[in-house]
């Protein structure tokens, strides 16, 4: 039986409460009330008084792994991880972008969670679609067991029923439709280089008006720079005013990374990055 | 003049605008409704709630191109691209969205310089305003009431367009409006019954409720004036922003662009781009200062921009609560709430 | 070209490159227009600047170094940018040669308030790089049929090295002038320097201008300006006799783009020239 969401938020709100009142962690990283009860933002609690204000519902979808890196090197910090957002947070560390001293994993078991713009439910379609964080803690609800497990990648199948042209041409179509707002990079959490590759102005990589060529470039090279990065956490997809399936890309990378290195992303503080780890016996599909 | 047709019929409506010219309407795509250039008269559908994307584009496109020019060649070679403006007509813009072209009139051609092309594409285009359907209660996102706009408000609109039942009367507001309806054929006459229905449906709109607060243009921007220094506040309210571009790209009163010479194989555009001034780089300057490093930073220009700012230069908020900002946001960053925390500092 | 449109430039071909320091990445560039009729629109006042336009690198924002009593020909002196971020027109103008043709739009923004500066004393300060569109203005107010609409002009200028001072020629020339007082400075002079050595700041102080009927129009780097202006307060100037000329990221220059907003002004065509006082009441967002 899943914890409420309810339960979630009140345990949530102790935690960050003990935290802040001991002076273990200077922020908590959650979520707190939107404009309405569907619209949760995500909430930075800096003092006790600001733990009134946080929320957990359905509706809270954000990777909040993704705020990690704003802060400066060595900021205590604890952090409500879903599943996803725990493989982020593993993920960074593996990356060295945070310490694993420095955060605190608030763990958060989930099912059923919506999205906020259209009210599905979000699950191994669009996500990795697993129920408990790999990493944490402190655990804010009972870990979920008996649910039916679904692989992430099952949702490919249509997909790699395609040839070479066809994924060019589904690609191509739905990358035709980009506005080049940046909210996939600026939502996904593995997405922290500043500059971006795409803003720079020497070498000039792509264009940035909203054609083709610019939008097929800035796409493929951030699909391929999440190569073996992507946690899967869909927050890409949602974050994307125009409904660009970026899942679908990223979940057939990780897939393959999966299969030639047996490593996913972000699953244990003791792996290294796969595509920055070399090993005698690594595949060399990736070569042929 | 009031005329009106059965809604059914607004495709042969559509292909006789499509006869005089460009036709931009609002068309069901993926991701929602946009105003698209019509191709095919059974494509424009009615039944929106409001776009995903402005109409703004029609004026300021995306991208915009200046000129044409060949790497190695001289600058005389480089050839402008002709400004070729065909008569348009913007159907199904939602009054907030008719008060935005005001506000972007303001800005492009009625201070200091003037831009040609807003100001020729502004010119040559005929607005089809369409009321909003006060039977349904407005999005939560929404809060064009709160800043003094009607939801069936006809002025700015050449047309003015609102649904009865299963019928659309169409009125003709300005002297472009009643010459076209005049020669538009399959129009019938509205009786004085339609006359009363469409008067008292202007007024009700007036009364229509968004989100309940009232808010006073001068007060604001004198507010955030005296708020721009109080740093934790403003990283407090941009704590979740993810500082990417969506809220200025769907907004409809949001008018930075960037120039940008982009060359593929040799052939080159120099053009305008939409720019956003949540995006790092908007202000980093070639000696490598940049003022706003910071994402409250950059939210604080955006806010301060539409609420403060632009009221002491212009004398208007640039901002008509369409409530596209708050729906498009990926974390929810409601633009109104920050005015409301503002206000209660 | 397209005489209405704001957003085209005017083709312009470079007559002379002056190369202005001993690090090489500062020089002036002469332009000459290609169509006389741009020449007549081009109508300008010192203070005001100019996008230098190469296409296929961009367009970069840089004040106009001649005087508009200098006939037939333009100014502009220009810093190889990209230290830190690659600077693609200034790096392209650098690389180019005398007779080649590129694209000029303005004049933009506003100018130094000549109208203003009249029958005043000028404390002209300036630091390094910063010193281009303040010769304009000196060169303007020394043009002989202006020279008597001002009072007392003193120029105090300084740069690190003597090497990096712009303009020397110039400088020598006013040097011997006596209807204009030049006090040239250097951080650190080398074996050969015989002038003066001391920051700016501590230089104004010495030379302590009076306040009365005086103006001080200010340009250098932030941290001379930063100094500078505790003087000029203390000598007792005005905010409002205190002027300078904003740096901000732009690119219409018209402003349409927004990219230079501060506050409710646009940089390039409210400014750049403000006084002090209007500075002030700016938020600090540049």
């Amino acid at each position: 039986m899943a914890t409420s969401f309810k339960q979630i938020e009140e345990n949530l709100k102790n935690e960050a409460r003990k935290l802040l009142e001991e002076g273990k962690v200077s922020l908590v990283l959650a979520y707190g009330r939107g404009y309405d009860e569907d619209h949760p933002v995500p909430f930075v609690a800096r003092v006790v008084a600001d733990v009134e204000n946080m929320v957990f519902n359905e509706y809270c979808t954000a990777n909040m792994a993704r705020y990690l890196v704003r802060y400066p090197r060595g900021t205590k910090m604890a952090i409500a991880v879903k599943p996803a957002d725990s493989r982020a947070v593993v993920q960074l560390i593996q990356e060295d972008k945070i310490k694993r001293e420095d955060v605190i994993l608030l763990g958060i078991p989930v099912i059923g969670m919506k999205n906020s713009k259209t009210g599905e439910v979000i699950d191994s379609k669009t996500t990795c679609g697993m129920y408990n964080p790999v990493l944490y803690d402190v655990l804010l609800g009972e870990e979920i067991h008996g649910q039916t497990v679904v692989s992430p990648y099952d949702v490919l199948a249509e997909y790699e029923t395609m040839d070479k042209d066809a994924r060019f041409a589904f690609w191509k179509k739905e990358f035709d439709k980009c506005i080049r707002c940046y909210a996939c990079r600026k939502a996904c959490p593995m997405c922290y280089c500043d500059p971006c590759f795409i803003d720079q102005n020497k070498p000039k990589w792509g264009d940035k008006s909203p054609q083709s060529h610019g939008n097929l470039m800035y796409h493929l090279t951030r699909f391929h720079h999440l190569a073996g990065r992507c946690i899967d956490c869909g927050e890409c997809s949602r974050a994307c005013p125009v409904d660009i399936p970026l899942y679908l890309f990223h979940k057939k990378v990780a897939k393959e990374c999966e299969e030639m290195f047996g490593q996913a992303a972000g699953k244990s503080i003791q792996d290294k990055p796969v595509l920055v780890n070399f090993r005698v016996d690594d595949s060399d599909k990736i070569l042929e | 003049m009031l005329k009106k047709t059965a809604v059914q019929k607004i495709s042969d409506l559509a292909a006789q605008l499509m006869q005089k010219g460009t036709l931009i309407a609002p068309v069901r795509e993926d991701a929602g409704f946009n105003f698209r250039e019509i191709s095919d008269a059974g494509q424009v559908d009615l039944n929106f709630y409001n776009t995903l994307m402005s109409p703004k584009s029609a004026f300021f496109p995306h991208m915009e191109d200046f000129v044409r020019y060949q790497t190695g060649k001289s600058v005389l070679d480089a050839v402008p691209v002709e400004i070729s403006i065909k008569p348009a007509f913007l159907f199904g813009v939602r009054p907030c969205d008719v008060k935005s072209f005001e506000i972007m009139d303001i800005h492009f051609s009625g201070t200091g310089a003037v831009d040609p092309y807003w100001q020729k594409r502004r010119e040559a285009t005929t607005i089809f305003g369409y009321a909003f359907d006060l039977n349904t209660p407005a999005d939560g996102a929404d809060f064009y009431a709160t800043l003094g706009i009607g939801a069936a408000d006809p002025e700015g609109s050449d047309v003015f367009m609102m649904k009865k039942g299963d019928e659309l009367l169409l009125k003709a507001v300005t002297k472009k409006g009643e010459k076209l309806l005049a020669e538009m054929s399959g129009l019938t006459d509205a009786s004085p019954e339609d006359q009363k229905y469409f008067d008292e449906t202007v007024a009700t709109g007036r009364s229509f409720k968004t989100r309940l607060t009232c808010v006073e243009a001068k007060s604001i921007a004198k507010k955030f004036e005296d708020l721009f220094h109080k740093t934790p506040f403003w990283e407090r309210i941009s704590d979740a922003c993810l500082s990417c571009g969506i809220c200025t790209f769907v907004c409809p009163t949001c008018y930075c662009f960037d120039i940008c010479d982009e060359t593929l194989f040799g052939q080159g555009t120099r053009r305008r781009v939409w720019d956003a001034c949540m995006f790092t780089d908007f202000t980093l300057e070639a000696s490598g200062h940049n003022p706003r490093t910071k994402v409250y930073q950059r939210l604080r220009q955006k806010v301060c921009h539409k609420y403060s700012y632009h009221v002491r230069k212009y004398g208007v908020i640039s901002c008509v609560g369409c409530g596209r900002c708050t729906r498009a946001c990926p974390v929810n960053i409601d633009i109104f709430s920050i005015v409301d925390q503002a206000m209660k500092e | 070209m397209s005489s209405d449109n704001p957003y085209i430039p005017m083709p312009v071909e470079i007559i002379k490159i002056i190369d202005e320091v001993d690090t090489h990445d500062i020089k002036t560039f002469r332009f000459t227009f290609l169509n006389k009729a741009d020449e007549k629109k081009f109508k300008y006042l010192p203070g005001q600047f100019a996008e230098l336009s190469i296409y296929g690198k961009g367009e970069s924002p840089i004040g106009i170094a001649s005087s508009p009593t200098e006939q037939g020909y333009v100014e502009f002196t220009v810093q190889r940018a990209g230290a830190i971020v690659p600077g693609l027109v200034t790096a392209a103008l650098h690389d180019m040669d005398e007779g080649a043709k590129i694209g000029l739009r303005g004049p933009l923004g506003n100018s130094w308030p000549i109208e203003f500066l009249e029958k005043k004393n000028i404390v002209v300060v300036g630091g390094g790089f910063a010193f281009t569109t303040l010769r304009s203005l000196i060169n303007y107010m020394l043009y002989k049929d202006n020279r008597s609409r001002f009072g007392d002009i003193t120029v105090i200028y300084g740069a690190r090295t003597p090497g990096l001072l712009l303009y020397k020629d110039e400088l020598a020339a006013w040097e011997k002038r006596d209807d204009i007082k030049t006090i040239i400075t250097v951080d650190k002079g080398d074996e050969n320097w015989k002038g003066r050595e001391g920051f700016v700041p501590a230089v104004c102080k010495d030379a302590a201008p009076s306040p009365k009927n005086t103006v001080a129009v200010i340009c250098g780097p932030p941290v001379m300006i930063k100094f500078t202006l505790p003087v000029f307060f203390e000598l007792g100037f005005s905010r409002e006799n205190i002027l300078t000329s904003l740096e901000m990221r732009m690119k219409c220059g018209i402003g349409k783009c927004g990219r230079c907003n501060v506050g409710y002004k646009y940089v390039c065509s409210d400014g750049p020239v403000f006084s002090l006082a209007e500075l002030e009441e700016l938020p600090r967002d540049f």
